[in-house]
C-alpha cells in the first residue's frame, strides 16, 4: 500500500508539471506527419517518376515536334504553350489523385488509420498530412515541365504569368486531392488502383490535357466541358493568354471541389464511426 | 469483493482524489452489430496501478470493449469514461497508450522514424532514444517497419503504445508472436509500468500470463461480466478441483467400473486414459470419500486446484449450460 502511495504522488507531480510545458498545438503534431509523409514520399522512386517525371516527358512527346505558330484549334495557343499548361496540370492531378486515394486505401486496410486514431493527432490531421504532403510533391511536378517547356521548346511568359500558372495551378489541385481522399476512403484493397486509374485516366484524357478537345467529336467536347480537369487547364490556359481565369472555370472547379470535400468528410466519418 | 476493500484503500491512501478515481468506468454498456449484442450492459471500473487482464473466449466481446474504451467506436447506449472524460478526450491529453491488434504501421519508413513520430505525436513524450531502448528495438532502429518479423513488428506496436508519460496502457494480444523470452521481456517492462502507478489493461490468449502476471481477472462472456477478482478468486469461483489417479483394475478393461466412475458424486468433468483417471469435482473430498466407498484401490491419488484455464474452461461452460 504504502508503494502506491508513493507513485501515486509521484504520477500526480508529474501531471501538475506537464500542465506547465504542454504547449502542443495540433499544427505542430500535424507538421511531424506531414514531414514524414514527405519523407516517404521523396523515398519512393516510382511515385516520384510518374509525379514529377512523368508529365515532363508527355509533354516533350507530344508538343517536342510542334512549332510555336501553329494555334491549338481556337484556343489562341500555339502547340507547346498549350501542352504545357496542360502537362503541368495532370502533374499536380497525378501528385495529388494517386498520392491520396492508393495510400489513404492501403493505410485503412492495414489499421495504421486505427493507429493514428489512438494518438492525440486530431482526425482530420491524417488527412490534411496526406493532402499538404502531396501538395509538396505536386509544385515539383508543376515547375519541371515549365522548366522543360521553356528550355526545350522556347514557351515564353512575363514573370507574373509564371507565378500564377504556378499558383492557380497548384491551388487548382486542391479539387483532386480532395477527390483523392473521397476514392481512399470508398474503396478498399484490391479495388483503390482500379478506381483510381479509371478516374484519373478518365479526368486526363476527357477533360483534354493529354490532346486538346477541340479534337473530340462535338457530342463529346460539350460533355469535357463539363469535367473539372478541363475547368482546371483552362484556369491556366487564361492566365497564358494574359487574362484572368474565367469565372465560369472558377466557379465550376469550385463547386467540383465544395463536392468532392463534402463527399470525402461524409466517407471519413462514416469510416470513422465503423473504427 | 476481496478486490472492492483494496480498490477504496488505495484510493484512500493515494490522497490525491482525481488520480485515485477510477482510470476508466464503464456503466451499463450496450454496443450491437446488427443483430449481434457484443457488449451487453457492462458495467466496471479499473483503478490507476492495477494490472488486469481480460479475458473470455473468441468472440465474447474483448476486443469491441477494447474499441469502445478507446472511443473507436461508440457505445449503443451506457457511458464509457476514461479519467472522467470522453475516450477520445483522454487520448488527445496523452493519458492512454494503446497497442491494437489491428493497429497497422506506416511502411516504407525506418522503426526510428516512427517511433520519433508517435513521440512527437504525444503531448507528454518520452525520448526517442528511450522509448526504442524499452521496447527493445534499438538494434532495429534503422530497419524498415515493413521488413520486420511478426514478433519484431509487435515489439515497434509496443513502443508506439508507450511513447509516452501515459496513466493507462490498454494491450489486445500483445505478446501474439513473440518468442519466450520476448514475452517474459515484455512482461517485466509492463510491470514497471503498473509499479509507475499506471493502469495496465491487457486481453490476452494465454491463460497463464493473466495468471502470473494480473492482480485482477475479467472474464467475459457473450458481452457480459462473468468473474471479476484476483486469479485465485477466479479459480476458487470455478469451484472445482482436479482429482487424479491410476486404477490397475482398469487394465482388465471393466467397462461397469467405467460407469461407476461416471457415477460419483459433485464431477463437472470426466476423463479415462488408459488405466489414469482425472476428475474435475465440485466437492473433491466426497467424491474421493465415494471412490474409496467404490472398494477399488486408486493409485497415485492427487487432489489439486484447477489452473486458470481449467477455471475459466468451467465457468464459461457453465454459462453456456445455463444459456442452453
Amino acid at each position: 500500500m504504502t508503494n502506491h502511495t508513493s507513485n501515486l504522488t509521484t504520477n500526480h507531480t508529474s501531471k501538475l508539471t506537464m500542465n506547465h510545458t504542454s504547449n502542443h498545438t495540433p499544427g505542430f503534431t500535424s507538421g511531424a506527419l506531414v514531414k514524414l509523409e514527405l519523407i516517404r514520399s521523396l523515398r519512393n522512386k516510382k511515385f516520384l517518376f510518374f509525379s514529377v517525371m512523368y508529365p515532363a516527358m508527355l509533354f516533350l512527346i507530344i508538343a517536342g515536334g510542334a512549332d510555336a505558330t501553329t494555334e491549338v484549334g481556337d484556343s489562341g495557343l500555339a502547340m507547346p504553350a498549350f501542352m504545357m499548361v496542360s502537362m503541368a496540370s495532370f502533374g499536380a492531378l497525378t501528385a495529388v489523385l494517386m498520392g491520396n486515394s492508393e495510400r489513404i486505401a492501403k493505410e485503412r486496410q492495414s489499421g495504421w488509420v486505427r493507429q493514428l486514431r489512438l494518438t492525440s493527432l486530431p482526425g482530420r490531421g491524417y488527412v490534411l498530412a496526406k493532402t499538404a504532403s502531396a501538395a509538396v510533391v505536386s509544385l515539383p511536378s508543376i515547375v519541371v515541365v515549365f522548366v522543360v517547356a521553356a528550355l526545350v521548346k522556347d514557351v515564353r511568359l512575363d514573370a507574373w504569368q509564371w507565378l500564377a500558372l504556378t499558383g492557380a495551378i497548384w491551388a487548382g489541385s486542391l479539387c483532386f486531392a480532395a477527390l483523392g481522399v473521397a476514392v481512399g476512403y470508398l474503396a478498399t484493397g484490391d479495388a483503390v488502383r482500379p478506381v483510381t486509374m479509371i478516374l484519373y485516366f478518365g479526368l486526363s484524357v476527357l477533360g483534354g490535357l493529354w490532346m486538346p478537345t477541340a479534337t473530340f467529336p462535338g457530342w463529346l467536347q460539350s460533355l469535357a466541358d463539363w469535367t473539372p480537369t478541363h475547368a482546371y487547364a483552362a484556369l491556366g490556359r487564361a492566365i497564358e493568354l494574359g487574362d484572368a481565369p474565367h469565372a465560369g472555370d472558377v466557379v465550376l472547379l469550385v463547386a467540383y471541389f465544395a463536392v468532392f470535400a463534402a463527399g470525402a468528410a461524409w466517407l471519413y466519418r462514416k469510416d470513422t464511426l465503423k473504427a | 469483493m476481496v478486490h472492492m476493500t483494496t480498490t477504496v484503500t488505495r484510493t484512500a491512501a493515494g490522497g490525491a482524489t482525481r488520480t485515485a478515481a477510477s482510470a476508466v468506468s464503464f456503466e451499463r454498456v450496450t454496443k450491437s452489430y446488427g443483430e449481434v449484442r457484443a457488449v451487453d450492459g457492462l458495467t466496471l471500473d479499473l483503478y490507476p496501478g492495477e494490472t488486469v487482464a481480460l479475458l473470455g473466449p473468441n468472440g465474447a466481446g474483448k476486443s469491441s470493449t477494447l474499441d469502445l474504451l478507446l472511443g473507436l467506436r461508440r457505445p449503443d447506449s451506457g457511458t464509457v469514461s476514461v479519467f472522467g472524460t470522453s475516450p477520445r478526450e483522454a487520448i488527445t491529453a496523452g493519458r492512454v497508450g494503446a497497442m491494437l491488434q489491428s493497429g497497422g504501421l506506416m511502411d516504407e519508413v525506418t522503426v526510428r522514424e516512427l517511433v520519433r513520430l508517435a513521440c512527437a505525436l504525444h503531448p507528454r513524450p518520452h525520448r526517442v532514444d528511450e522509448v526504442l531502448a524499452h521496447a527493445g528495438i534499438t538494434q532495429l532502429a534503422d530497419r524498415k517497419v515493413d521488413k520486420l518479423s511478426g514478433g519484431q513488428q509487435q515489439r515497434v506496436r509496443f513502443a508506439l503504445a508507450t511513447a509516452g508519460a501515459n496513466d493507462l496502457v490498454v494491450l489486445d494480444e500483445p505478446t501474439t508472436g513473440m518468442d519466450v523470452t520476448a514475452r517474459q521481456a515484455f512482461w517485466a517492462t509492463m510491470r514497471e509500468q503498473a509499479d509507475q502507478g499506471r493502469a495496465v489493461l491487457f486481453a490476452t490468449h494465454y491463460l497463464e500470463e493473466a495468471d502470473a502476471i494480473a492482480d485482477r481477472v475479467l472474464v467475459l462472456h457473450r458481452g457480459r461480466l462473468l468473474a471479476d477478482g484476483t486469479a485465485a478468486e477466479i479459480k476458487a469461483k470455478a469451484g472445482a478441483r482436479k482429482v487424479s489417479f491410476d486404477l490397475e483394475e482398469l487394465r482388465a478393461g471393466d467397462p461397469d467400473l467405467e460407469r461407476r466412475l461416471r457415477e460419483l458424486p459433485f464431477l463437472s468433468a470426466v476423463g479415462v486414459f488408459g488405466h489414469t483417471v482425472r476428475l474435475q469435482s465440485t466437492d473433491a473430498d466426497a467424491t474421493v470419500h465415494a471412490l474409496y466407498g467404490l472398494g477399488i484401490y486408486p493409485r497415485n491419488l492427487e487432489v489439486a486446484g484447477l489452473g486458470l484455464e481449467q477455471a475459466f474452461v468451467a465457468i464459461t461452460a457453465a454459462e453456456e449450460a445455463k444459456a442452453a
